[in-house]
């Protein structure tokens, strides 16, 4: 008997502990990301502007404004654009630079080191640090292009070279990152396989294509997500480069929530794209939990 | 990894060049222009090397803002964030590492949902709540929407999990509350982790626009990244002053440069090890 009521003493006290240690923490992941959460998708069925009107239930109507809003469809395509960029180009150069760094060359620590850097510039300074380059009169990159006998391309002012220039400094801005997300996979690739693949007569590329990409399938998935996760938040660059423009022609999802919500008070519109981002990025987390939840099985 | 033919190397080490000359041409450019007189910047000509060196750019740039002012404010809102975090978020990865409870799996979906989540995405509801309660374009509104971390935890219950638990249980049996436990066992014990969350915390937060954006919106609230943000917008119209521009460009990224060359063992620890746990 006293030692159930000992054991059920210390379990009280346990429960106890465990709620006031997840408290704080809690508390504000509930005010401040949950509770919005529920709040936006209420505030999506709204009719409001925050100048004039009062708030009125209008169902799903601003989900069907958002549809034939043509301003709305080209910032849905921007934003998959630039995941698609960074899929196709910054994700297979991070992981060559990755390989490269991992070969055991002198000076690979210095590499790394200035590869990783612009990841930790504010995406504010390169935005405007590229809208020096990107300048249309006299610009570094008019001036290499004009080598080229190519020139007078104004980068930021005109369609579709504004949205090509935000593309360029996103993946110049994140390429480092995944170079980074690649090593940590590469140190997960056995070695001893490595080397057995090699004293079996395999080439460097036979090793590489056979057993590295393999072992680096988990990390690829990884990197495939979150650059679509963060392409999905491309916001700085444009605010800073190119304000939407020129004609909206370079509004991102996030832009598009911010010039409706902050711009012009719409709050319906505003939210309903919320609630579509959110909606995307929860699609992509359930399909990489169910797939990183295969590979931990498979393991 | 033993060998690898000397022409392999060679054409390694020119993609490498290649990969850093294209990283670094950029931040060379800024470095330049910043030097410069503003009439050198843009010409039809590539010209590498600045003609003419005007030095006064940095005080003229500094001084043609309260940048002062904005420094502050962005260490004031990255460090009130940090130490938040640090509090409640090891808190928080201590209950689910050393304390036995039920439901452990639950609570971990719901902190990973929370992770999913961005600011971009709820930020209308945010902007409302703390406004309700009088805390946009304050210091406390700039911090608290952040003070709980979903990858705080996270990152510290990663750091956690590798404290041998006998230390824990031979301490709990002395008698030793749990808070006594944390504090004096386990982050000692695990202070690179705590400096990676530290580090990866500043960095983020003082880069950060988005937030600041939205919730500040008198000039002496400003943090860097918005008083950056102004630069091109305010000057609208008039020529631009992009040797100026460049120069507290220049100075701007100075602290997260540092922090990221003094710490970037630790920095890149921890987005390794983000990946790695997937």
């Amino acid at each position: 008997m006293l030692t159930t009521s000992k054991e059920s003493n210390k379990i009280r006290k346990y429960r106890i502990s465990q709620w006031a240690f997840l408290a704080p923490a809690m508390f504000f992941i509930t005010v401040f990301i949950f509770v919005p959460t529920i709040y936006v998708i209420y505030l999506s069925l709204l009719n409001w502007n925050l100048l004039d009107s009062q708030p009125r239930f209008v169902g799903l109507s601003n989900y069907l404004y958002l549809f034939q809003d043509s301003n709305f469809q080209t910032a849905l395509v921007n934003s998959l654009l630039v995941s698609a960029a960074m899929i196709l180009v910054a994700l297979p150069i991070g992981l060559g630079l990755a390989v490269l760094t991992d070969l055991g060359l002198r000076g690979s620590k210095v590499y790394r080191t200035i590869l990783f850097a612009p990841y930790v510039i504010p995406l504010v300074a390169s935005g405007l640090i590229w809208s020096l380059l990107f300048n249309g009169t006299g610009g570094l990159v008019n001036q290499l292009l004009g080598v080229f006998r190519i020139s007078g391309i104004d980068w930021l002012g005109s369609e579709p070279f504004a949205m090509i220039a935000v593309i360029v400094v996103t993946i110049w801005q994140f390429t480092g990152y995944y170079m980074l997300i690649f090593l940590g996979g590469l140190q997960g690739v056995p070695l001893a396989l490595k080397e057995a693949a090699r004293v079996d007569g395999a080439s460097a590329w036979r090793v590489f294509r056979y057993v590295t990409i393999p072992s680096l399938t988990p990390s690829i998935f990884f990197a495939v997500i979150v650059s679509i996760i963060q392409s999905l938040q491309t916001f700085d660059q444009v605010y800073v480069m190119t304000s939407g423009g020129p004609a909206g022609s370079s509004t991102t999802l996030v832009y598009y929530i911010f010039e409706q919500g902050f711009g012009m008070f719409n709050i319906g519109p505003a939210t309903a794209a919320s609630v579509v981002l959110l909606l995307i990025l929860a699609i992509l987390t359930f399909i990489q939990l169910r797939i990183s939840h295969r590979w931990v099985v498979e393991e | 990894m033993t060998k690898i033919h000397p022409l392999s190397k060679i054409t390694a080490h020119v993609l490498l060049i290649l990969a850093a000359l294209v990283v670094l041409l950029p931040i060379y450019w800024m470095v330049i222009s910043a030097v410069e007189p503003n009439a050198d910047i843009l010409s039809t000509v590539v010209h590498w090397l600045p003609t003419h060196f005007e030095p006064g750019n940095f005080q003229k740039a500094l001084r043609s803002q309260p940048f002062g002012r904005y420094f502050l404010n962005s260490f004031v809102m990255s460090a009130g964030i940090v130490v938040c975090q640090l509090i409640t978020s090891s808190l928080a990865a201590y209950a689910l590492v050393f304390i036995p409870m039920q439901r452990k799996r639950s609570w971990l979906f719901l902190i990973l949902m929370a992770m999913m989540i961005p600011m971009q995405a709820t930020f209308i509801p945010v902007y409302l709540i703390l406004s309700k309660v009088h805390l946009i374009n304050t210091y406390f509104g700039l911090v608290l929407p952040f003070a709980g971390s979903a990858f705080g935890i996270f990152l510290l219950r990663q750091g956690f999990v590798s404290i041998p638990r006998d230390l824990v249980h031979a301490a709990r049996i002395d008698g030793a509350s749990e808070w006594r436990i944390l504090t004096s066992i386990v982050l000692p014990n695990s202070k690179p982790m705590l400096l990676t969350l530290v580090l990866l915390n500043f960095v983020f937060h003082y880069n950060d626009l988005f937030w600041p954006l939205i919730s500040t919106n008198t000039t002496n609230m400003r943090v860097i990244p918005v008083a950056l943000s102004y630069f091109l917008s305010q000057e609208a119209g008039q020529t631009l002053q992009w040797n100026l521009m460049m120069a507290a460009d220049l100075v701007s990224i100075l602290p997260v440069l540092l922090l990221f060359l003094i710490g970037q063992r630790y920095l890149v620890k921890g987005i390794m090890g983000s990946a790695i746990k997937g």
